[in-house]
């Protein structure tokens, strides 16, 4: 039992960031812009983030900085996904090559202005923010032992906001509003809603989160930030088609990836397992040979927002 | 809307590029911190010179380490000195950093890491006026078909195996019988210190009469990465009480880890040792770190081409005989283990009482070694 409760909070390491930065991907590509600059927003939003913990570590610390730290990245994410927007929106660009400009820019600008302010690249933080057990919840059987020790506040905070974009998605005006302009931006346009507008959200939305999600990937995980998040802003897309644009299957996808990614690591410490004498390329390889498959599976009935990609033209109808 | 939009854009640009600007000043007002130690006036020439490897000059490991051999020495016979940083990895831009230091008035150009190797094959012959130290490693061309060392290049190698062998060896004798093993790729040195490690844990533990375990693994790469640190947390999770961080910054997963562990356990249950320098300063979790006494050597190697006894051509080894690897005790965090202890295996490790495996060809220490009371787990 140990085991699998360890082996949860490993998979909510991996899982949480994928999970916030794959929702906000759901709402770019929900209102009709494709997001493939998640990777390089994650980098953004880590940097400035991580750079702030840096600087006010010795006399802040704890889940107050933590929190700062997430407002900081979320703001970030947000006016770095606006060049996006403006690229996809209001010029009409492909939004795959300014996506590749943004995810090459991201590493490169942070690399350059943290050896300018301190002259190395990589920049330290002192990680104050575990939660070694949540009072009265951690007493909770089992669900306690799984999700309320040695966890994040950050953790918690995914889970909210895929609640949050669940209702927002399906039970508010401006949802309904952003999934028309993914299906039919013509007829969303004639209807009367500002098609313009409803994509600025969407891909402001997708900024905040994706900026946070690189917040939350780097902080657990090691002691400096290197101006990378390591390939997972991709891993997000891929969790994003794997889930189908739907809240509730990202948040299977994103637990499926994770649980693989944490099992890969951790299968020597499993006596079972390690017996099996299964590589752990195996284990790695998974999540992605499952992804080839569902969209084989899928293609013909594929749920992806029908105008995804394609720049508005209200003539077209 | 649109004109809203842009104005913000606007600003933010602007902003950004304000920020810059601060930070060139603070910058300009930070630099002479750090070069400082480097005598400052132009058109000066420099004699002693040091191109760095991947990373900068305070890695905390192989660059400082160098460098602060490098700087002792000119400090104390008033020769200039400075160091070159590359703008990228890479044969070609090493080469002419090295080119560059030679332009700068070097003779002698310090290069450390085994990446070197090539750059210093080209550089010895177009430069043979030029002296070169490399450490870690031997010059040779991109294919490994030829390996030349000219008379103006001396080549440092070090027996990894017997700094690994002393920090295994203290940590068993500590009480720790429950050990892991993390490399980073799987090269000559990281195998050797892995190989020397796990012989270390298995003459302590013959002489305490007890039986340890040893979790091992190489990540395959250099970096700290949320799966090394993933792995790692997974190892002090089944009970392991020392992880041995052996590749640049895959120790800074394992730390992070072991921080983690302990917090959630509220006592010192999960160590660390560092590699290359002393790590303790990254880590309030490493407890002693394998160490290659990179500035010894530089030092020596300086001091030898100014003496006239310069020993290009050939390969010089440094090990425990001439105090040129070792285990950190000045900031051990030992609960028994004490310096006597340091120094009497040390001594017997420097008489020869044991033979250590050194050979590369394996790097799985389940079957490259016979092990009497240490049972390891070689994980792919």
């Amino acid at each position: 039992m140990q085991l699998l409760y360890f082996l949860i909070q490993q998979t909510l390491l991996f899982m949480i960031p994928l999970l916030i930065t794959a929702l906000g991907g759901m709402f770019s590509e929900r209102s009709g812009v494709v997001n493939i600059a998640l990777e390089g927003i994650m980098v953004m939003g880590a940097f400035t983030s991580i750079l702030f913990l840096n600087f006010t570590q010795g006399f802040m610390s704890g889940n107050l900085q933590l929190l700062i730290a997430i407002v900081i990245a979320m703001v970030t994410g947000i006016v770095f996904s606006l060049f996006h927007a403006i690229a996809a929106v209001n010029l009409k660009a492909d939004q795959t090559i300014s996506g590749t400009a943004l995810n090459m820019f991201a590493p490169a600008f942070a690399i350059f202005i943290a050896r300018i302010i301190q002259g190395v690249q990589q920049i330290n933080f002192n990680n104050t923010f575990r939660i070694v057990e949540v009072p009265i919840l951690s007493k909770i059987p089992v669900i306690g032992d799984m999700l309320f020790k040695n966890s994040y506040i950050t953790t918690y905070i995914g889970f909210l906001i895929l609640i949050i974009a669940t209702i927002v998605l399906y039970k508010t005006k401006f949802g309904l509003r952003l999934r028309a302009c993914g299906e039919n931006p013509q007829a969303a346009n004639a209807a009367g809603i500002s098609v313009e507008k409803m994509q600025y959200a969407g891909v402001i939305l997708s900024g905040a989160l994706a900026g946070l999600g690189g917040l939350v990937f780097v902080v657990p995980t090691s002691t400096n930030f290197n101006a990378t998040v390591s390939g997972y802003g991709f891993l997000a897309v891929a969790v994003l088609i794997f889930g189908q644009w739907k809240p509730k299957y990202i948040l299977l996808a994103a637990f499926f990836f994770g649980f693989m990614k944490a099992l890969s690591n951790s299968y020597a410490s499993i006596p079972f397992l390690f017996e099996l004498n299964i590589q752990s390329y195996i284990y790695k390889m998974v999540p992605y040979v499952a992804t080839i498959l569902v969209l084989i599976f899928t293609s013909k009935h594929s749920s992806a927002p029908k105008a995804s990609g394609i720049p508005f033209d209200p003539m077209q109808r | 809307m649109k004109k809203f939009i842009s104005l913000v854009m606007c600003l933010s640009l602007v902003l950004t590029l304000v920020a810059c600007g601060q930070n060139q000043t603070s910058s300009a007002s930070a630099e002479p911190a750090a070069e400082s130690e480097a005598p400052q006036a132009s058109g000066e020439s420099f004699e002693l010179a040091l191109v760095t490897d991947l990373g900068t000059i305070d890695d905390k490991s192989f660059n400082q380490g160098a460098w602060e051999g490098l700087v002792k020495y000119a400090q104390q016979n008033g020769k200039t000195y400075k160091y070159y940083q590359p703008q990228e990895a890479g044969t070609n831009a090493y080469f002419e950093t090295i080119e560059l230091a030679i332009e700068g008035g070097a003779k002698l150009v310090v290069c450390p890491g085994y990446l070197f190797e090539e750059p210093v094959y080209l550089a010895q012959q177009s430069y043979p006026d030029i002296h070169f130290v490399l450490l870690d490693g031997e010059p040779h061309n991109a294919d490994y078909s030829d390996y030349v060392t000219g008379t103006n290049t001396m080549p440092i190698l070090y027996q990894e195996d017997q700094a690994g062998f002393l920090a295994g060896y203290a940590a068993v004798k500590d009480g720790n019988t429950k050990l892991g093993f993390m490399g980073g790729m799987a090269v000559p040195a990281v195998i050797r210190f892995g190989l020397g490690y796990v012989q270390g844990i298995d003459v302590a533990a013959k002489e305490l009469g007890v039986d340890c375990e040893v979790v091992y693994n190489y990540t395959g790469q250099f970096a700290a990465t949320p799966e090394a640190q993933s792995m790692a947390a997974s190892w002090y999770n089944a009970g392991t009480q020392v992880v041995f961080g052996c590749g640049g910054a895959v120790g800074n997963s394992v730390m992070s880890a072991a921080e983690g562990k302990n917090q959630q356990e509220g006592s010192f249950v999960a160590k660390v040792i560092g590699v290359d320098v002393d790590q303790y300063s990254e880590s309030d979790t490493v407890i002693t770190s394998a160490m290659k006494m990179l500035a010894n050597s530089v030092y020596d190697a300086i001091s030898w081409y100014y003496d006239g006894t310069f020993k290009g051509g050939q390969t010089t080894v440094f090990n425990v005989q001439n105090d040129g690897v070792g285990a950190a005790m000045d900031h051990a965090k030992f609960d028994t283990f004490t310096k006597a202890d340091y120094d009497e295996v040390y001594n017997r490790l420097k008489n020869g009482e044991w033979d250590l495996m050194n050979n590369t060809d394996n790097a799985d220490p389940s079957t490259a070694l016979t092990l009497s009371n240490t049972k390891v787990t070689y994980i792919q």
